[in-house]
């Protein structure tokens, strides 16, 4: 028998300074989803219903979608399910959308982290939201990009985007990540 | 890890107790019967071809379907405690009978061979022979309590030198044909007083005599319960393998033993063959054409294969009698304290412990007299068989759903099936069984007195048992190891493709069978996974003990991995997050592929979705994994 322990985050003062390799979605880079205007930062809101109101207002906001509120709901709805905060400290809720052709992503920096409702334990300290559209042949993409976010988002990106001077900054660390 | 073997081995196991009475059975029988008994041994050994067809079909049946489990499902738990009862009386007297026969050979040796050597020492061959047997009872016991793998190893070696032997034998003893000529047994029969039994001396029995040498004969067909005890050991495809073992058997004693009976008596003379009556074979060496020295080594290679095979003997009753044991404490009928494991081993060593008791004690008692152990030990045989044919063949009448295999000579009448053959071999079994009882007193005597004292101690134990706790399903014994890492587990896993199959749910592995019909042991592990969740410091503090849920999870595991013959390493891990738990154990494994089942609670596309953060948030590489859910009507794949 074997032990495997889910560790909380480790302390920013002794994460890895190096910088993770790019693992995101083959084909797919974050950085061309999102937008400065998707990058809300510093985040309004004390909590992460507060914070995923604002972020789905934002990216549908870019997208020229007037009927946020749908899209929230949805998103809303999913995270009553499975939870979607991975102990690196990001936040990664999402939804399967009719109607949309391609990704809407948004990111949200937290100055200060905020713990997660369904996990206590867990901070939340960078919340990307992305709707993709439901159907079934871009369900593997939805797929893929969920594994690459998590895998892009490791706590030294996190540490380098809470300490970025805003989206624009932030935007360009993901770029040079990724590049 | 649970790993099977391969035909060849599991024939080998059952050989080496099958075959070996090739060094005793000669002497017993002739004794018994006269200079006819080659032709009766001959009878018992074709007759052990339906005997193996019964084996194969009700193997096929239940993967674990030894006389006990078979005989429960058709006629109930007491006829098959006895029928079981008989059984181990079988076992202990195979272990005694082959060491005690053994040590008579080698004391034979040392006796013909010291005097050539100048060496005036002669050993006592019944004092001697109790002595070896005692030794090789401890030897033996000692590998069964280390594991079977290396005793099916031994057993191929020891098999290996049988044939080597064997062959120079036969071809030394056609040529001792061909320049002397062979003089074929007399059929008449000559019954001694002894083999009569209970009924009077020169009672003319006609034809019925024909069915008591028969009966004195039926040693020859003794080790088959052997193949049924170790076909859930044996690899996939599981039936053809065994079809192929019980062939193997067949031919190899009918080879082995027959020739070895026809050759003792047409070769050695009359006057001579008597002082041989213990040691047959030695006889037939020292009766060759050749000078004496030569027969002299030929001897000693007859004698020391002889020992090595009856020793083996000695080894394949213990692992056969721990089998068959291992069932009986899994029905709740032996206490639970034998299935304790060896805490370095893994084997039920209390069991061992018992069986090699039980073997010793019966080597002291009989005091090295060969033909006393072996007019006792047809008992077990028979009545192990005519429990085991009454079994299949009310099977066929209450159960008819469609078998995998079945004994032929079937006569489809009135739409139904007569399983004539069947019940051809089942009278046959019950009328040796009965003539047994009659004409051989000391089996009669001794059979009955030790199955009625093992009937007696499961009644017990199962009453205790029952009182106890309340009897549930059967649950199979795990060792667990304490490791902070996979290091152990990885040594285990050598192929280069390597498969993790999370199981969580007993009534949910359609995942893990359809993995297992699908992947080929030869190329591939299959890592059985599942994990314990625990929050906080129950974490911390866990302990390395499987509770009775995980208990019953490895069960159906362990089962299922039986029923296909494939080698599964069950994996338990604590964690306090079930995906993390799959991502982790994947990683540490080098898993190529990932499997899990569909959930009741969480949809696929939602599993798939932690699946998929998790695995991100952990790869510390770029090799991509498949994972797969499946499920009756579904399977979703992708590969993250």
């Amino acid at each position: 028998m074997s032990w495997f322990q889910k560790k909380p985050p480790e302390p920013s003062a002794e994460s890895p300074k190096t910088t993770p390799p790019n693992r995101a979605a083959k084909g797919l880079k974050v950085s061309s989803i999102l937008s400065s205007e998707t990058i809300v930062f510093p985040v309004e809101g004390q909590d992460k219903a507060a914070v995923l109101q604002a972020l789905a207002a934002a990216v549908c906001g870019k997208a020229g979608i007037a009927d946020w509120a749908a899209f929230l709901a949805k998103v809303q709805e999913r995270e009553q399910g499975i939870s979607t905060t991975l102990d690196t400290g990001l936040s990664l809720p999402h939804a399967r959308m009719d109607g949309i052709t391609g990704i809407l992503a948004g990111m949200a920096i937290l100055k200060k982290p905020i713990p997660d409702p369904k996990q206590t334990d867990l901070s939340i300290r960078v919340m990307f939201l992305f709707f993709s559209p439901n159907k079934q042949d871009a369900f593997p993409l939805h797929l893929q990009l969920l594994r690459g976010v998590s895998s892009l988002f490791q706590p030294a990106l996190i540490d380098q985007l809470t300490a970025s001077s805003g989206p624009a900054a932030a935007l360009e660390l993901i770029k040079k990540l990724e590049a | 890890m649970l790993s099977f073997i391969s035909f060849g081995r599991a024939a080998a196991i059952v050989l080496c107790d099958m075959a070996s009475t090739a060094w005793y059975i000669g002497g017993i029988v002739e004794t018994a019967i006269g200079p006819a008994a080659p032709w009766f041994i001959l009878a018992v050994l074709i007759c052990a071809a339906p005997v193996l067809m019964l084996y194969v079909e009700g193997s096929a049946m239940f993967v674990r379907g030894g006389v006990y489990k078979v005989v429960r499902e058709s006629m109930g738990g007491t006829l098959a405690k006895i029928s079981v009862s008989a059984l181990m009386f079988d076992y202990v007297l195979t272990g005694a009978i082959s060491a005690v026969s053994a040590g008579q050979y080698l004391a034979g040796l040392i006796n013909t061979a010291f005097p050539r050597l100048h060496i005036h020492w002669i050993v006592e061959p019944k004092l001697f022979s109790v002595a070896f047997a005692l030794a090789a009872v401890a030897y033996f016991w000692r590998e069964n309590i280390r594991g079977i793998e290396e005793s099916s190893d031994k057993a191929v070696k020891i098999m290996s030198l049988v044939a080597v032997m064997a062959a120079v034998t036969f071809a030394w003893a056609g040529y001792t044909i061909w320049l002397r000529g062979f003089r074929w047994p007399a059929p008449a029969l000559n019954l001694t007083p002894e083999a009569l039994g209970w009924f009077p001396a020169g009672l003319s029995l006609g034809k019925f005599g024909l069915l008591i040498a028969f009966g004195h004969a039926f040693l020859g067909m003794s080790g088959l319960e052997t193949l049924a005890q170790v076909y859930r050991e044996m690899e996939a495809p599981k039936l053809k393998n065994l079809k192929r073992a019980a062939v193997a058997i067949f031919f190899s004693a009918l080879a082995l033993t027959g020739t070895v009976s026809f050759l003792a008596v047409g070769l050695i003379p009359d006057e001579i063959r008597k002082n041989y009556a213990d040691n047959l074979l030695s006889g037939l060496a020292m009766s060759l054409a050749g000078p004496h020295w030569a027969l002299l080594i030929l001897q000693a290679c007859v004698v020391l294969v002889g020992v090595v095979i009856l020793s083996g003997a000695v080894n394949t009753s213990i692992l056969g009698a721990n089998g068959v044991m291992n069932r009986l404490a899994e029905d709740g009928i032996m206490p639970e304290s034998l299935r304790h494991l060896h805490p370095r081993y893994g084997t039920t060593h209390r069991m061992v412990n018992l069986i090699a008791a039980m073997q010793a004690l019966t080597i002291v008692l009989c005091g090295g007299d060969v033909y006393l152990l072996g007019e006792a030990y047809a008992f077990g045989v028979i009545w192990s068989f005519v429990f085991k044919a009454a079994a299949v063949l009310v099977l066929r009448f209450k159960d008819r759903s469609k078998r995998e295999w079945k004994v032929p000579g079937n006569l489809s009448l009135g739409g139904r099936e007569w399983p004539l053959g069947l019940a051809a071999l089942f009278l046959l079994l019950f009328a040796v069984g009965l003539v047994n009882l009659l004409t051989k007193k000391v089996a009669t005597v001794s059979g009955i007195s030790f199955t009625a004292f093992f009937f007696a101690l499961f009644i017990v134990s199962e009453k205790l048992n029952l009182r106890a706790h309340a009897k549930g399903e059967h649950r199979e014994k795990f060792n667990l190891r304490s490791a902070a890492d996979l290091a152990i587990v990885r040594d285990e896993i050598e192929r280069a493709n390597r498969v993790l199959v999370a199981v969580r749910d007993p009534g949910n592995l359609y995942h893990l069978n359809k993995a297992l019909d699908t992947h080929d042991s030869e190329t591939t592990d299959l890592v059985v996974f599942t994990s314990r969740i625990r929050k906080g410091l129950a974490l911390i503090e866990e302990t390395v003990t499987m509770d009775a849920d995980e208990e019953k999870l490895f069960t159906k595991v362990i089962e299922a991995a039986e029923k296909h013959g494939k080698t599964v390493t069950p994996m338990l891990v604590v964690s306090n997050e079930p995906f993390y738990a799959i991502a982790q154990a994947a990683q540490a494994v080098g898993a190529s592929e990932v499997i899990f089942g569909v959930s009741a609670k969480i949809s696929t596309d939602a599993q798939l979705e932690r699946l998929a953060m998790t695995w991100g948030s952990l790869q510390t590489d770029k090799k991509a994994v498949r994972f797969r859910i499946l499920g009756p009507g579904v399977e979703h794949a992708v590969d993250l």
